[in-house]
């Protein structure tokens, strides 16, 4: 009789930040590597929308971590920190994002979705933001009616 | 510096495994032939009864590659002793060469990268040993520019008098696919992953 159990990484629990938080990740991995190595590790959220997943590049954070030769595989850990920039300033919005995790130059990738939730962006702003392009339009709209009512006078005088 | 070793038995030279379910017959003449199983282009030479295929300028004798019983993990700095042996019958044999290679095995053939030679000699064997009783070995300096795809050895003995063939046709040559673990220059990452994430 034999029992086969399969241990799943277990699940990032989704966590809530304000915008302008310090998020730390910590990474774990294994390598194998001949000389002293430096390699750049990067985090920061991302969206998915229809065409695919985006990271907020305005909030991807990298740090540097040093690894010794190691012929056979060595595990490590590493952190690395990124700032949630408020919208304000070319940031993040607010909204639920996924993490990524990875390694300049390396088949090194880790992400999951939906674990960062982003919140602390003022109201005003997000609501004056999303309603731009509808006041934009009326603006548009109340300076050519004037123009297309002038040119109907025109002709009607001729 | 450590010396991590892989020993290879040296075994005999393989013709192409007939199929027991499509049983072929060889060639009778020498010449360029089509191996119905694999489509590879292949040279039989009637003489010596063996079939070869042609990499690089030379002829290398079919089935000389295997699996690698075990993989060897070596950095820049290492010391990879690789020792050859085999069972021997017959008369003195003197200046033979023990030919090292670490490289590349593909679909073109090996291509060296490091290659390593020895000399040494057979003595007179009358009755057919139990076990191995002609060992050889060379060790190589794993140097910085190692490529991580350098995995695969081979090792073939040839000349010595009385000459036991030469150095492209000698059928006494055998290799290990993926043999070798590589630490190069670039590392390599595996088992990836977010252990946690916080507010700081």
């Amino acid at each position: 009789m034999a029992i086969d159990i399969v241990l799943a990484p277990l699940a990032l629990e989704p966590k809530t930040f304000n915008v302008g938080d310090t998020v730390r990740v910590t990474a774990s991995f294994k390598y194998t590597v001949g000389v002293n190595k430096t390699v750049r590790l990067f985090a920061g959220p991302y969206y998915t929308n229809l065409f695919g997943k985006h990271l907020v590049d305005q909030c991807v954070g990298d740090a540097d971590v040093s690894l010794i030769p190691a012929s056979t595989p060595a595990s490590q850990t590493a952190t690395v920190d990124f700032i949630l920039i408020p919208k304000a300033n070319s940031g993040i919005d607010n909204g639920t994002y996924g993490l990524r995790v990875w390694i300049e130059d390396a088949n090194a990738v880790s992400e999951q979705d939906d674990v960062i939730i982003v919140t602390g962006n003022t109201g005003s702003s997000d609501m004056f933001s999303s309603m731009m392009p509808m006041i934009m339009m009326l603006m548009m709209m109340g300076m050519i009616m004037p123009m297309t009512q002038q040119m109907g006078q025109g002709a009607e005088e001729e | 510096m450590e010396i991590k070793n892989l020993a290879l038995d040296l075994g005999a030279f393989k013709l192409l495994q007939e199929d027991p379910g499509q049983p072929l017959q060889d060639p009778t003449l020498s010449g360029w032939y089509v191996d119905p199983r694999t489509g590879q282009r292949i040279f039989y030479d009637s003489t010596a009864g063996k079939f070869f295929t042609l990499a690089g300028g030379v002829y290398i004798p079919l089935g000389y590659m295997n699996p690698a019983p075990k993989q060897v993990a070596v950095a820049p700095g290492d010391r990879l002793k690789i020792t050859l042996s085999f069972k021997y019958t017959g008369p003195a044999i003197t200046g033979v060469t023990g030919y090292y290679c670490i490289g590349v095995n593909g679909l073109f053939g090996f291509n060296e990268t490091m290659v390593g030679q020895t000399t040494f000699s057979i003595p007179q064997v009358v009755s057919p040993p139990s076990s191995p009783n002609v060992t050889d070995s060379y060790t190589f300096t794993i140097p910085t520019t190692i490529g991580t795809d350098w995995d695969d050895i081979y090792v073939k003995i040839f000349g010595g008098n009385p000459s036991i063939g030469g150095q492209a046709t000698t059928s006494f040559m055998f290799g290990y696919e993926n043999a070798l673990s590589i630490a190069g220059i670039q590392p390599s990452i595996t088992e990836f992953k977010i252990s946690d994430f916080a507010k700081v």
